[in-house]
């Protein structure tokens, strides 16, 4: 196969879009879609700073390498979850990759806040992963409140993005269909979030951190149940395979013809935000969601015999 | 022979007769972009020969949570 730019042998086949490239035109390639994503959805905006979401997976580092490439003022949050052997190791792939290419890094250790995931799983009545997904969003908020960046970004990918929208849609959520997409505008004291690799399947991730050399964590979490929306992500491969161009064209139509008609009819919901009486971050809750975690480990902790 | 390394299930394989990429992706039931095909410091497109003593990593990209 040769590259369809620069006719060098290719390196990454892509039959979704009829081409293959050569690492030098895919790199050129890569660089272009994140720039078309950031330019058609307003994602960052000249002098913003950019808060960038490092679990230490592929997308993740890709997407901070990629902005931090396009002049962007970027800095790295990993959240340590405080799971033995796996959170060790996923903290130091995320430390290595930020001190090899010179990136600023925020680390927060749950530990330190009373909230290591092993004791939500132990103490807590509720599937681990819901609470620690929203422990780890409550981060990703406050770090940007607190130290001022206007944008969050997540490296989610095309594949991710379908794959929730496919599920929302299978439920008719229209909550989540009247805002789904690569852009959240900032409101109530919450920080802009964007996804600036929604256009990248995640096979064009995995070929950006292969060619550019980065160390990924891939052990999957000891508590995941296997992939989120597994099923899915095989469906659309299927898919995708048969009619190459699918996936972004049911997410590029979604945002503008599906989402538009979503927002129009979900109401504002009710209930009024103002800062946690604890943490500051916003809740319609006066004590927000996770503060009230941390206190219910704390109460259990401190009554069990085991760690007395 | 070559020897095909599979990730992230780090599982070995090796294969007698061997032809072209796109037939060994087949042999593992996997689509074009279902993984990366690697050797060495290159990945490889479906048309890419294989050659006697080739070492090739298989890279599945569908993230595991
Ligand atoms: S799989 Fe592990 S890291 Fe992911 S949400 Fe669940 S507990 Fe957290
Ligand atoms: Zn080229
Ligand atoms: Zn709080």
């Amino acid at each position: 196969m040769k590259c369809r730019k620069c006719k060098a042998p290719a390196e990454v086949p892509l039959p979704s879009h009829n081409t293959a490239f050569c690492r030098d035109c895919f790199a050129a390639y890569f660089t272009g879609q994140v720039e078309k994503s950031i330019r058609r959805h307003g994602l960052i905006n000249p002098g913003e700073r950019v808060l960038v979401a490092l679990s230490g997976g592929k997308d993740s580092l890709g997407l901070m390498l990629e902005l931090s490439r396009m002049g962007f003022d970027v800095t790295g949050l990993h959240v340590d979850l405080g799971i033995p052997v796996s959170s060790l190791a996923a903290r130091a792939k995320v430390e290595g990759f930020c001190t090899l290419h010179g990136l600023k890094l925020r680390v927060v250790e749950l530990a330190k806040h009373g909230l290591p995931i092993p004791d939500v799983k132990k103490y807590i009545n509720r599937p681990v992963c819901s609470a620690c997904g929203k422990i780890k969003r409550h981060w990703f908020n406050r770090v940007a409140l607190e130290e001022g960046f206007q944008v969050l970004a997540t490296g989610h990918n095309l594949d991710d993005e379908v794959a929730r929208l496919f599920a929302n849609t299978l439920r008719w959520d229209a909550g989540y269909l009247s805002d789904q997409g690569p852009c959240l505008d900032a409101e109530n004291g919450f920080a802009r979030k964007i996804k600036p690799l929604y256009r990248l399947t995640e096979f064009e991730t995995a070929c950006y951190a292969f060619l550019n050399g980065i160390e990924i964590h891939t052990a999957p979490c000891p508590y995941s149940s296997g992939a989120s929306f597994t099923g899915h992500k095989e469906l659309w491969a299927r898919l995708e395979y048969t009619s190459p161009g699918t996936k972004i064209a049911f997410y590029d139509g979604f945002l503008k013809r599906g989402r538009p008609a979503f927002a129009q009819v979900e109401q504002e919901s009710g209930a009024p935000v103002a800062p946690c009486e604890s943490c500051g971050s916003p809740t319609s809750t006066g004590t927000c969601g996770v503060c009230r975690l941390g206190i219910a480990v704390a109460e259990r902790r401190a009554a069990d015999p085991d760690r007395q | 022979m070559i020897t095909v390394f599979i990730e992230p299930d780090n599982e070995t394989l090796t294969f007698e007769r061997h032809n072209t990429v796109l037939m060994l992706q087949r042999k593992l039931n996997l689509r074009v972009n279902d993984a990366l095909v690697i050797r060495g410091d290159k990945l490889l497109t479906p048309d890419c020969q294989l050659k006697d003593g080739d070492e090739i990593r298989i890279r599945k990209v569908m993230s595991t949570g």
